[in-house]
């Protein structure tokens, strides 16, 4: 098992690249679709909101790094940006008229634990997914 | 960026097709393309999503907030065809009743 790392200014083509780098570890390890379903819908989720509001617009250095592991599937994102207002622990889905806020309800419910914290090297979130295999 | 594919059917109902990941990068102009139609007059739409291999919270809100529209105009928004991706996501975000699916892009508003 092996460690998979992206390291990217942020802007449009971001999240290819990250797709990109999740597909190079799906070639190895025979994880299940549903596992790799609910990894990219969270990565999507939680890298959507580094590059929309880590830097307010503007880019930030990012660092992913996916490991496949034979229990679970681990995927680390490091970024430089301002800290992040999030609450994790008041996570809620909104209402069915609501246009935005469901990319972290979203990402909480397809992963078995999602954290984050902030240090002097900028903002930390750990996405983990058992493997169902 | 380009524009989706649209088609009108016989009954009037215009079909866009989004290809490909429905995430940041494409929501916004999906989401200016369907108020676009709206504007132009036609107020029945279905969004085929058979080709939408990915979708995530950017494109469900670029469908809620077409579906607003549409049916302020006094139609409706429908999706065909999703694939099983977008179900999950659908059924996740607690969407799959206000976008209910139906088979077809071409038999949506028959009923």
């Amino acid at each position: 098992m092996s460690e998979y790392a992206l390291d990217a200014q942020t802007g449009p083509d971001t999240l290819e690249e990250i797709q990109r780098t999740l597909e190079q570890a799906w070639s190895e390890g025979n994880v299940a679709d549903d596992t790799k379903m609910c990894i990219e819908l969270a990565v999507s989720e939680i890298a959507t909101n580094i590059i929309e509001y880590s830097g307010d617009g503007k880019p930030v250095r990012l660092r992913m790094v996916v490991d496949v592991r034979p229990d679970s599937v681990a995927v680390n994102f490091t970024d430089d940006g301002h800290p992040a207002p999030v609450d994790l622990a008041r996570i809620t889905m909104p209402g069915e008229a609501a246009e935005s806020g469901r990319g972290l309800a979203l990402a909480h419910r397809v992963l078995d634990e999602l954290s984050y914290s902030r240090d002097p090297d900028g903002n930390h979130w750990t996405l983990i997914r058992r493997r169902s295999e | 960026m380009s524009d989706f594919s649209t088609r009108t059917t016989g009954s009037g109902v215009v079909v866009v097709q989004p290809t490909g990941r429905l995430n940041m990068v494409a929501a916004p102009a999906l989401r200016k393309q369907l108020n676009d139609i709206v504007d132009g007059g036609t107020s029945r739409i279905v969004v085929d999503l058979s080709a939408t291999e990915f979708i995530d919270s950017s494109g469900l809100g670029a469908l809620i907030a077409a579906l607003k529209i549409a049916r302020n105009a006094g139609g409706d928004l429908r999706i065909a065809a999703p694939t099983q991706q977008v179900c999950t996501v659908l059924e996740l975000s607690n969407l799959d009743r206000v976008l209910r699916s139906y088979a077809s892009a071409d038999s949506a508003f028959d009923e």
